[in-house]
């Protein structure tokens, strides 16, 4: 089969132009090892599918960041066929400068040059065959969001592949001048001592990136058996170009690189004098505009946080209520016995805990590759880096603390737009401080429990500015400590405006939605399984006690009641055959262990023999924040709601005030504690997706707790400071 | 015409002609900033400050850019007067 790698920079359209090529048949996952996407898809050739495999956009191949080393590793892989080079006809040089890379592969290659509208607007005119002869290979110009110019572009590349096009440039594509040219012929000569390595990779592009110090091509060298003379070599070129040319070497090649780019565009590139529409310009001077700028960006991001929020929620409610249905539906029809209870309260709320995300996932990941599609994106990143800056973080970072007091879920996931691994993790890190909508439910039922009305306004709101203080601190801190390192640099293209292309946009939701079914959904029910069994367990296999239950029930239903009284003396059986059983489980006996390491923030001053339960609430809220208050009923045998499942606060909050034990000041620790603590299942999951890494997860769910137990503690001993109980 | 004393990029004011003397950073930075275009001898414009003024736009090789102002001044350039 053919395969054939598409390359380009950021921003030049080269998703437009993989969604053209292959359509619907494209598949995303991740290149081994790394969160970096990996898209491949299919369209018939000849001689059957050719395979399509879309890389990171990078201005480079040099390696400096995850994106540009696997561009760089797959583009010299063996596999790849042929390399389609993406160019915005509109900003020739830079990009022509990742070219120069791609030229010294000595692959077959197609060029496209897309955006040829904008090019055209702009006054360019492009002399397409001069740029062909002097690139050596086919150039086909596009426009990529009215899919015009697709199919030149697959015969061209079908043509490519058969060997139909002479597609090498007769000399060396970047001539380096003659002091480079000597000593990369010296480097060449070197390298080829080592068949294996000069078969694998060109010699010419590997003795350029060992100018350059290439991190991946030295790794490369590292494993030949010539690498001792191969290094030398490069070592003795440096030491006589340096002072010989007045540069280091990644200036000369980079120079040189230029200076070649430079000249294509002079000779194939025609200005004309007319003056052009500059809508760049024009949107600029108001949407990064110094008085203007901030209170629009914050009118985006309302509108942003209503459209995913507000709007996503109908849907959200939707899915709750239909999972609620089927969830009544099936512990009425089903046996009663450990596999319905599984299934009823185990596997049921799980996987509704997971689809209950897709509709705001949809939602943001969809305006967030709309901003991102028209270059308002960068724009917003430009106005607000000065802020995050501060706390260690970028400027694309906000828009997912932002997104995190809704849920942050896809809070972290769109963590994805920002470049710098450290950058990402950290911002990933941080987000779940962020007090979500689920922590607020919480809020409300104990702060509306245990404070009078204005201070429980008041302790609520404090809630939320103690998790954006938190992210900052914890930002700052772990950009000190454990992402110390090297600042990946800012440098950040404003790309023009562009109108975005809505089924780019609609593909990219789809993409995002069912990725996470897929990826963080499994985490997410195993999670969600593995909590019903320690909070269910060892109690619900017990055959005497569902013994004696059915046997009150039956004495109950001898009495021959009034219906709703009959229901109401069974209600309250079942719910203290729940207790019984949630009381009795691996999560209270764990509790039980845990009470000393909880007594000094849940229980100061050891008056509440029963804070155990507290511990077994917060377990059960490692599934989804919202059922700690529904836990925390069945712990205390509360009834939360009436016969239709209609919620009833006030009835659970008038039990928890008399049986949890818990005093203004424990509870407002319990807030804090749970704030902080593990989000919850879904952000586990999509942490564990976004980082790929068992381990970042791991600290992510400890240092999550550590902090949540520490600032508890505090909250206690500064409430005992200032006279409180 | 250009004043002969180099400055960083980042002591610049919107509206400011220069070009490129020299990238003085290290590092992945230097890279970067090489490929971005700021090689010896590059035309580049300030365009404007971010509301909270920093970082910086540029205009440089025929794109808009955003510098911090710490990389800025890893930049040198020569003002045209």
């Amino acid at each position: 089969m053919l395969t054939l790698a598409l390359a380009g920079n950021p921003n030049c359209g080269k998703t437009t132009i993989f969604n053209g090529l292959t359509g619907s048949r494209h598949h995303v996952g991740n290149w081994p090892g790394v969160t970096v996407e990996r898209r491949s898809g299919f369209f018939d050739g000849e001689d059957g599918p050719v395979e399509v495999v879309d890389l990171p956009g990078t201005y480079s191949l040099s390696a400096q960041s995850e994106d540009e080393r696997i561009a760089a590793q797959f583009v010299a892989d063996p596999s790849v066929d042929l390399i389609v080079n993406v160019l915005d006809a509109s900003n020739l040089e830079r990009n022509l400068y990742l070219t120069t890379q791609l030229l010294e592969l000595r692959r077959p290659m197609v060029f496209v040059l897309n955006m040829m509208d904008d090019a055209e607007k702009n006054g360019l005119k492009i002399d397409l065959p001069a740029l062909a002869k002097l690139l050596g290979a086919p150039v086909i110009p596009t426009i990529g969001n009215r899919e015009e110019g697709l199919q030149a572009l697959r015969e061209a590349i079908l043509q490519v592949a058969k060997g139909g096009t002479p597609t090498r440039p007769p000399v060396s594509a970047v001539n380096y001048g003659p002091d480079l040219e000597g000593q990369l012929a010296k480097i060449q000569k070197e390298i080829s001592r080592d068949e294996e390595l000069a078969q694998a990779h060109p010699p010419r592009w590997l003795a350029v990136q060992l100018l350059e110090h290439s991190g991946t091509s030295a790794a490369v060298v590292e494993s030949s058996h010539a690498r001792k003379a191969i290094q030398a070599q490069v070592k003795e070129s440096l030491a006589f170009l340096e002072p010989h040319l007045g540069a280091d070497g990644p200036t000369l090649v980079a120079e040189r690189r230029y200076g070649f780019a430079h000249g294509l565009v002079e000779e194939v590139l025609q200005r004309s004098d007319r003056l052009h529409w500059d809508i760049t310009g024009r949107l600029d001077a108001v949407l990064t505009n110094r008085w203007l700028g901030i209170p629009i960006f914050t009118g985006i991001m309302i509108l942003v946080y209503a459209l995913t929020f507000i709007l996503g929620k109908v849907p959200q409610d939707w899915i709750a209520s239909g999972f609620n249905l089927l969830h009544t539906w099936a512990g009425n029809r089903l046996p009663p016995g450990e596999l319905t209870s599984l299934l009823v309260d185990g596997i049921i709320p799980g996987v509704g805990a997971v689809v209950v995300f897709v509709p705001i996932i949809m939602i943001l990941m969809g305006c967030i590759a709309f901003l991102e599609d028209t270059g308002y994106m960068a724009r917003a990143a430009f106005i607000m880096d000065r802020l995050m800056h501060l706390m260690g973080l970028h400027g694309k970072s906000f828009i997912p603390l932002i997104m995190g007091t809704g849920c942050n879920v896809p809070a972290v996931q769109a963590t994805r737009t920002i470049e710098s691994r450290e950058d990402r993790f950290i911002t990933i890190l941080v987000a779940p401080l962020m007090s979500c909508s689920a922590r607020l439910q919480i809020y409300i039922v104990i702060a509306g429990t245990f404070f009078r009305p204005v201070q429980a306004a008041f302790a609520i709101i404090a809630m939320h500015i103690l998790g954006f203080a938190l992210a900052m601190l914890m930002g700052k801190l772990l950009r000190l400590t454990l992402f110390r390192g090297e600042n990946a640099p800012f440098v950040m293209e404003l790309p023009p405006y562009r109108l975005p292309v809505l089924k780019s946009t609609l593909v990219h939701m789809w993409e995002k939605g069912s990725v996470f079914l897929s990826r963080a959904g499994t985490t997410i029910l195993a999670g969600a399984t593995l909590v019903w069994f320690v909070s269910h367990y060892p109690g619900i296999a017990n055959q005497s006690w569902s013994a004696e239950l059915h046997k009150q029930e039956a004495a109950v239903r001898t009495l021959h009641l009034p219906a709703p009284e009959e229901a109401e003396q069974l209600d309250a059986l079942e719910l203290a055959h729940q207790s019984r059983v949630v009381n009795n489980s691996l999560a209270a006996r764990f509790g039980k262990v845990l009470q000393p390491a909880l007594a000094p923030i849940l229980d100061p001053t050891h008056s509440r023999p029963e804070a155990w339960k507290d511990s077994i609430a917060l377990t059960a809220g490692f599934v989804a924040k919202e059922i700690v208050v529904s836990t925390m009923a069945v712990v205390n045998q509360a009834k939360v709601g009436d016969r239709d499942g209609n919620p009833d606060a006030s009835a659970l909050q008038e039990t928890l005030a008399k049986r949890s034990g818990l005093t203004p000041l424990t509870a407002l620790a319990f807030m804090v504690f749970t704030l902080i603590y593990t989000p919850c299942l879904g952000t586990v999951g999509m942490i564990y997706k976004e980082t790929a890494s068992l381990g970042w997860t791991t600290f992510s769910v400890v240092y999550g707790l550590g902090l949540a137990w520490l600032m508890a503690w505090f909250t206690v001993l500064g409430g005992h400071a200032l006279g409180f109980s | 015409m250009s004043q002969d004393q180099p400055t960083p990029l980042s002591d610049l004011h919107p509206g400011d002609a220069a070009t490129v003397f020299q990238v003085i950073a290290t590092g992945k930075i230097r890279q970067r900033l090489l490929e971005m275009g700021f090689i010896r001898g590059a035309a580049l414009r300030v365009e404007k400050l971010a509301p909270l003024g920093d970082p910086m736009e540029l205009v440089i090789k025929g794109y808009h850019l955003s510098l911090r102002r710490e990389e800025g001044q890893c930049i040198l350039v020569t003002k045209e007067v």
